[in-house]
């Protein structure tokens, strides 16, 4: 069995006024050692799917209207709040997306790092505080700087600090929700091969939530694309850069500027995402897509297996394949 | 074609508490008409202090800037108002540049409402015509930015951009703060307005493949200075300073069959308030030496169109 694995998650936020279906029936796997990219426009549902897991969404209006989330053979879902925080920051840890906002701004970094070490491992204050200077270290920030407040760090810094905290407890699960998109390319170069390295070095899983294929292609194996709260294409690294099958994950390779070939006009895929207050009856894609037919604004598309560990979301696979 | 913009050794200085902080530090470009001018750099390199600065929006502490062969730096404010009329910018957050409170065609009708251009009924034609150029749909005229998404959020941007017909744009991070299926549909946008109507931007901008994709020329820069200035092609295929060749590297490129040969850059941008008489990049260049030290290299042209600073230019390059 994976290290976790999600069947059908569902998540909604409900509201008087309507229902926000933020995550629709999501399946994913991850195995121990591996990272898993997860990848999505602003909206896709992403963010939600990681509160999940870590059973972080804010109730009310977050509801988990259904679905299962086995990590380690343990469905989180039914545990008991005391059971899932003694998981949460232990076992399955989250990078946050602005380093600016994740830390507390009166505590110093090296205290912050402790008081996850002492919550989880139990151990003394002074070996708590010991530990979290070997983080520091273990990031690339001098042991005397543990004493600084988060605000005489730079960016770059206060993301390192954030990483050292959700690496203190030896985490099995490592969540990082877009880990780098606050800071610069070089200063992410830096971040990016520092993780690449410790995930290695500590045997971490990774989910790794983005919307920069580049980064996925050169940190991921395994790849999940994500549009309107469903996984529309789900295969190996080979599978998506290779040969994407769903219109979506085509489109989304046409709107990136290549810096290796030389191309006039980009190609983008028209129109926006649709309301997840108010999703069409068929294909979530379909008012976007270039390929659809009758049938993809009538029925919802199956989730389909094309090959061995490659599955598509689309009802018009084969009239795609000979247009292309 | 003609040369549109002329810059000679800008300098913006800003005091600050801990000193006078060196934003734009001798930096001189010319731009032609049509063309487009990339400015690349990490944050905190004073790439939109440059763009304000070329529009007068903010004053420059020395230097000079020619507009179409006429000096600006020193105009009368009424003169500076009528030039807003040729030279304009978009904004990088289309979230935050936006007054809540105007409806869009408001928002568009606002720039042409300062210069009394037309009377009411022109001006209702005028901004729907803006609002059919800029893609955006005639049942919003009346709708508030809250209710847009950011990629039609921009668009306003643009449309005011646009409203007085303007010759040159400085667009500061236009796509930044947008998903990439609609950053492609906005780069798009740009391209095409830029073609009908002969514009000249200036692209400033972190992000180096969109840089690559709209620029004519680019110009690197780095606190304060430029490193780097040649066509974007050149740029990509033969970067000749060493920040360049490490930024270049550090993108992560969205194709698994490409072979990275990544010069990682150590360490992080040094402080541009009261910077030391070295090379700015000395601190994370791993071919520093001892001249890099003690003295600024200066800006030349080490091959035809190409211009780098950097002492040892020749050197790491085997020119």
């Amino acid at each position: 069995m994976s290290l976790l694995e999600i069947r059908d998650l569902t998540i909604q936020y409900k509201t008087r006024k309507s229902v926000v279906e933020a995550v629709n029936g999501i399946n994913l796997k991850i195995d121990e050692g591996k990272t898993l990219g997860l990848v999505g426009e602003t909206g896709a549902g992403k963010t939600t799917t990681a509160l999940g897991i870590l059973g972080l969404v804010p109730n009310p209006p977050g509801v988990i209207a259904g679905g299962e989330i086995y990590f380690e053979g343990k469905d989180l879902l039914k545990a008991k709040d005391s059971e899932i925080r003694k998981i949460r920051g232990n076992k399955i840890s989250m990078i946050f997306q602005d380093p600016m906002t994740a830390l507390n701004p009166v505590i110093r970094v090296g205290d912050q790092i402790a008081e996850v070490i002492a919550l989880h491992s139990g151990c003394s204050k002074s070996e708590a505080s010991a530990k979290s200077i070997e983080m520091l270290e273990l990031v690339g920030i001098r042991a005397e700087r543990s004493t600084e407040y988060p605000h005489q760090f730079s960016g770059g810094m206060k993301q390192r600090v954030v990483i050292a905290m959700a690496l203190a407890c030896q985490p099995k699960l490592l969540i990082a929700d877009e880990p780098t998109t606050a800071l610069d390319v070089t200063i992410q170069a830096q971040v990016l091969e520092m993780m690449n390295d410790l995930k290695v070095r500590l045997n971490t899983s990774m989910l790794l939530i983005t919307h920069d294929l580049g980064i996925v292609a050169e940190t991921c194996d395994d790849v999940a694309i994500m549009y309107a709260g469903q996984i529309v294409e789900y295969g190996t690294l080979a599978h998506i850069f290779d040969n994407p099958m769903h219109p979506y994950t085509i489109g989304l390779f046409g709107s990136i500027p290549s810096l290796d070939k030389d191309v006039d006009r980009l190609t983008p895929i028209p129109g926006l995402m649709p309301d997840p207050a108010n999703l069409p009856k068929g294909c979530n894609f379909c008012e976007r897509c270039t390929r659809k037919c009758d049938r993809c604004a009538e029925s919802e598309p199956e989730y389909l297996e094309v090959e061995p560990g490659h599955f598509v979301r689309c009802s018009n696979l084969n009239g795609g394949a000979e247009n292309v | 074609m003609s040369e549109i913009l002329r810059v000679e050794h800008l300098k913006k200085f800003f005091d600050v508490p801990a000193g006078t902080l060196h934003a734009v530090d001798d930096v001189s470009f010319t731009i032609q008409e049509g063309q487009t001018l990339g400015v690349v750099g990490e944050s905190g390199c004073g790439k939109s202090t440059l763009g304000r600065t070329v529009l007068k929006l903010i004053e420059p502490t020395s230097g000079k800037i020619f507009f179409e062969g006429r000096d600006i730096t020193d105009i009368s404010k009424h003169e500076n108002r009528e030039l807003r009329k040729k030279m304009q910018i978009i904004f990088q957050d289309p979230f935050s540049s936006l007054n809540p409170r105007f409806c869009v065609s408001d928002l568009i009708a606002d720039p042409l409402k300062t210069f009394g251009m037309y009377g009411k009924k022109e001006l209702e034609e005028r901004v729907l015509e803006i609002m059919d150029l800029v893609g955006l749909s005639r049942r919003y005229a009346y709708s508030y930015p809250h209710e847009l998404d950011g990629g039609r959020r921009q668009r306003i941007g643009i449309g005011r951009a646009l409203a007085l017909d303007p010759e040159f744009i400085v667009c500061d991070e236009p796509v930044s703060a947008l998903d990439v299926s609609i950053q492609a549909q906005i780069l798009n946008l740009l391209q095409d307005l830029q073609d009908k109507r002969k514009l000249t931007y200036i692209f400033v901008t972190h992000d180096l493949s969109v840089v690559k994709h709209i620029s004519t020329d680019i110009m690197v820069m780095y606190i304060g200075v430029m490193v780097e200035k040649c066509p974007a092609k050149e740029l990509f295929a033969r970067p000749l300073h060493p920040y360049t060749k490490g930024l270049l590297s550090a993108i992560p490129v969205p194709n698994i069959h490409h072979e990275q040969k990544r010069v990682q850059l150590q360490g992080e941008l040094s402080s541009p308030i009261d910077p030391a008489e070295e090379c700015r990049f000395v601190k994370r260049c791993p071919y520093a030496t001892d001249i890099c030290r003690c003295k600024q290299p200066t800006y030349e042209e080490v091959t035809p169109g190409h211009f780098v600073s950097c002492h040892n230019v020749r050197e790491i390059n085997g020119l």
